[in-house]
């Protein structure tokens, strides 16, 4: 394997395990939510995030971070608000985020907007060292936090109603779920970029839902599809001097289609049968 | 012992009154039936007990320890269960499983006796066969079943249920009934449950809440016949 020679590929294959692990834990929760377009509101929301650190001159990393939170506690909000229209608080934030994001690089002068584009296209070939840990330690906090809160996140999922009767916390614990993805997003942004944040998170869970019959399995399909894809995306672009981003997507892509069709074919050849 | 107090509850869709000066209360070991006409917003009045809304005037109170001073646990079944999150990747064995979390298990293993509990619910309501299946493959009535295994499973101190037996037959139906008031008078459990079924229900329930027109108002608002 000549490309695991290179320093900065070793670290991108290990951010990209990180973030198979991550992104479709979270993912599953917010397919079956009905949430599937939140990673890709609160990416957009990020890049607000990144132009106002490049305008305050601060970390964009830490800036990102405030701006995401607060964006998914509004989301939550508003979720509530307007509950049989819960696209609305997705609007609300997509075009709100990318106004002021605009404004801000605007008002910044130009020099924020090539940053800008690697946080839109995402860079994990170039990811550091320290991005890598900081991954490592929101894996292993993610994991933790699934494998404590499983059951009350499968209730929550099933039925608010039913959380809430079964005596949940049913707001706060989706603010916090809310938080958790918005932080998630707000670290993977910079690995991945903010517009394939989305199908990171959200693609793997689709698939996997095609495929599990019991939540367990669904989340471990989820999980294992997310490691394929990201393994196999990441060598492709490689060897094919593709951008990576796109090239995970893509991937991710041809899978759902492949699952898709096979189900498909199997279905008919079930019923002729 | 009450388990459910309701006084003076005042409800409003928008500006409108719907629900106005509602006093009723439940108690440990009845089964206690809520009726109406059709839009007499019974649903709302059980969200509303239970917090699910939030009502403009009164006074709710659910009990918190039952009659043995343990804390006390709730189950509530919707109307329509029946078309719950169809997509949800769960098998009906997860489903009624989770029915035993709330017997404070969300932080813990299920025991031996909570697989028992969850095998005699499905068991009960004829789905033990169909345990492995995913509960989007299951028919409205299949769905309508697991949703009473689950609040068997959780075995209750108080039952409220939203129209339960929609779709059921007439022997299912009465077998149900029995099962509630046998539930109510020989293990104490409080049963509010709103029905359509005025006829069969009359030899099994306790006593019947209804919500009648107020004559007076403008608006379509109901109120308890006293």
């Amino acid at each position: 394997m000549e490309m695991l020679s290179y320093e900065f590929m070793r670290r991108a294959f290990l951010a990209a395990i990180f973030i198979a692990g991550i992104a479709p834990m979270l993912g599953v929760f917010l397919v079956i939510r009905r949430q599937s377009l939140m990673a890709d509101t609160l990416s957009h929301v990020s890049l607000a995030g990144v132009a106002l650190g490049f305008f305050l001159n601060l970390n964009p990393t830490i800036t990102t971070m405030l701006v995401v939170i607060l964006a998914a506690i509004v989301l939550e909000y508003l979720r509530m608000m307007y509950r049989s229209y819960s696209e609305i608080s997705i609007a609300i934030l997509m075009s709100g985020g990318l106004a002021l994001a605009l404004v801000l690089m605007n008002l910044s002068g130009g020099n924020s907007s090539t940053s800008i584009q690697s946080y839109l296209f995402g860079s994990i070939v170039t990811i550091t060292s320290d991005q890598v840990v900081f991954l490592g330690i929101l894996f292993v906090i993610t994991t933790v936090l699934f494998l404590l809160f499983k059951k009350l996140m499968y209730v929550l999922t099933f039925d608010e109603d039913t959380a809430h009767v079964d005596g949940l916390p049913v707001h706060w614990m989706s603010m916090m779920f809310n938080v958790l993805t918005g932080v998630a997003i707000a670290v993977m942004i910079p690995i991945a970029g903010a517009l394939l944040i989305s199908a990171i998170m959200v693609l793997p869970a689709a698939i996997s839902m095609r495929l599990g019959k019991s939540f367990n399995m669904v989340i471990l399909i989820s999980v294992i599809i997310g490691l394929v894809g990201m393994v196999t995306g990441l060598t492709s672009s490689y060897y094919l001097s593709t951008p990576p981003g796109a090239t995970i997507t893509l991937v991710f892509i041809t899978f759902f289609l492949v699952v898709n069709l096979i189900r498909r074919l199997i279905i008919m050849i079930q019923r002729k049968k | 012992m009450h388990y459910i107090e309701v006084k003076d509850l005042t409800f409003y869709y928008d500006d409108e009154p719907v629900l106005e000066g509602v006093n009723y209360h439940v108690d440990a070991g009845e089964f206690v039936i809520l009726t109406g006409e059709n839009g007499a917003a019974k649903s709302t009045l059980v969200r509303s007990t239970l917090g699910l809304l939030k009502p403009a005037k009164g006074q709710v109170t659910i009990a918190q320890k039952n009659t043995e001073g343990k804390r006390l646990s709730v189950g509530y079944i919707p109307q329509q269960i029946a078309s719950f999150n169809v997509g949800f990747p769960s098998t009906v064995l997860e489903l009624v499983r989770s029915g035993r979390y709330p017997k404070n298990r969300w932080f813990k293993r299920l025991t031996q006796r909570d697989h028992d509990h969850v095998q005699k619910a499905l068991e009960a309501v004829g789905m033990w066969e169909m345990r492995h299946k995913r509960i989007g493959e299951l028919s409205g009535g299949q769905k309508q079943r697991i949703s009473l295994a689950r609040i068997f499973a959780t075995d209750p101190d108080l039952f409220i249920l939203d129209e339960p037996t929609t779709g059921m037959d007439e022997e299912s139906r009465n077998n149900f009934y029995r099962l509630l008031r046998h539930s109510a008078h020989q293990h104490g459990k409080a049963i509010l449950m709103i029905t359509h079924d005025h006829e069969d229900i009359k030899n099994y329930a306790d006593r019947q809440i209804r919500l009648v027109r107020k004559e007076d108002s403008q608006w379509r608002c109901f109120h308890m016949n006293s």
